[in-house]
């Protein structure tokens, strides 16, 4: 049994060395703080904030925070330009989808960080359903 | 006959998992997001979970094979698969779609009785394994 314990052990520590050498070092390593943010912080932002929907077309179309544009991975390319218009340095784009469980606004947030070179963005905690919550 | 199959089923379990942990390794950052997802743990314990888990899996996986590591690595499967069925099963009863995150970020939904299908299956051959040491078919 002590030898069994021995190498579970030497296991457990073997994996830390990659393991911390990918914290440290590896190009797609995650944000150590939370990219989230709840909606009343976002919303005391007021003006700096550029709300982005990452919900399919027709949910945007059915309700979305007024004027929050819509972007979502399938219409990447098409819904991409009227957000780079509206963007400026100093404001801070905050991404959403429908609820606290859907990871749309996550990689959509990833994305314009990634690839777009953004570095102000947020994603909204909760996303449409939080909103509607807070404003019945 | 018996060694052979049991070498087939802990080469199969140990390729299944080095696969799994490589594929998460490749991008730690989609992998956080997926664990962030079952709402069990805060941001940071996810972003180190993202980091160490997919190498402990494939630690897990290579030590499968050497005879002297494979009842430890057998052990460490097994209560990490015991962990991500209590995790699937917690997020199903609190109604949280998740990406499983299991094979790396797809970033959509997962259909729950395959994944619990799919876990229940390795848990199995795990267990197999660990019932029937390597030694014992000589």
């Amino acid at each position: 049994m002590p030898k069994l314990l021995r190498q579970i052990s030497l296991l457990l520590l073997l994996a830390l060395v990659p393991a911390g050498a990918a914290g440290l070092f590896h190009p797609r390593r995650p944000a150590w703080q939370s990219d989230e943010i709840v909606a009343g912080t976002a919303e005391s932002w007021g003006e700096k904030v550029i709300w982005v929907d990452a919900r399919p077309p027709a949910e945007f179309e059915s309700g979305h925070i007024p004027g929050a544009l819509s972007l979502n991975e399938e219409a990447w390319d098409a819904s991409l330009p009227p957000l780079l218009d509206a963007w400026a340095p100093e404001k801070i784009v905050v991404v959403y989808c429908s609820t606290l469980s859907c990871q749309a606004s996550h990689e959509v947030a990833h994305r314009l960080r990634d690839e777009v070179g953004l570095k102000e963005v947020r994603v909204l905690q909760g996303g449409w359903e939080a909103w509607r919550r807070l404003h019945p | 006959m018996k060694k052979c199959l049991h070498r087939m089923l802990a080469g199969g379990v140990s390729a299944l998992f080095i696969y799994a942990g490589a594929n998460k390794a490749l991008d730690p950052a989609a992998f956080a997001f997926d664990v962030q997802n079952y709402r069990v743990l805060p941001w940071l314990p996810s972003v180190f979970v993202a980091l160490y888990l997919p190498w402990l899996e494939i630690v897990c996986g290579a030590a499968l094979i050497p005879r002297r590591s494979d009842r430890a690595a057998l052990w460490l499967l097994t209560g990490m698969m015991l962990v991500f069925l209590g995790a699937l099963l917690s997020a199903r009863v609190r109604g949280i779609d998740i990406a499983c995150g299991c094979f790396g970020s797809s970033g959509k939904p997962g259909v729950f009785g395959e994944m619990l299908a799919r876990d229940l299956a390795i848990l199995a051959g795990l267990a197999v394994l660990l019932c029937c040491p390597r030694d014992r078919h000589g």
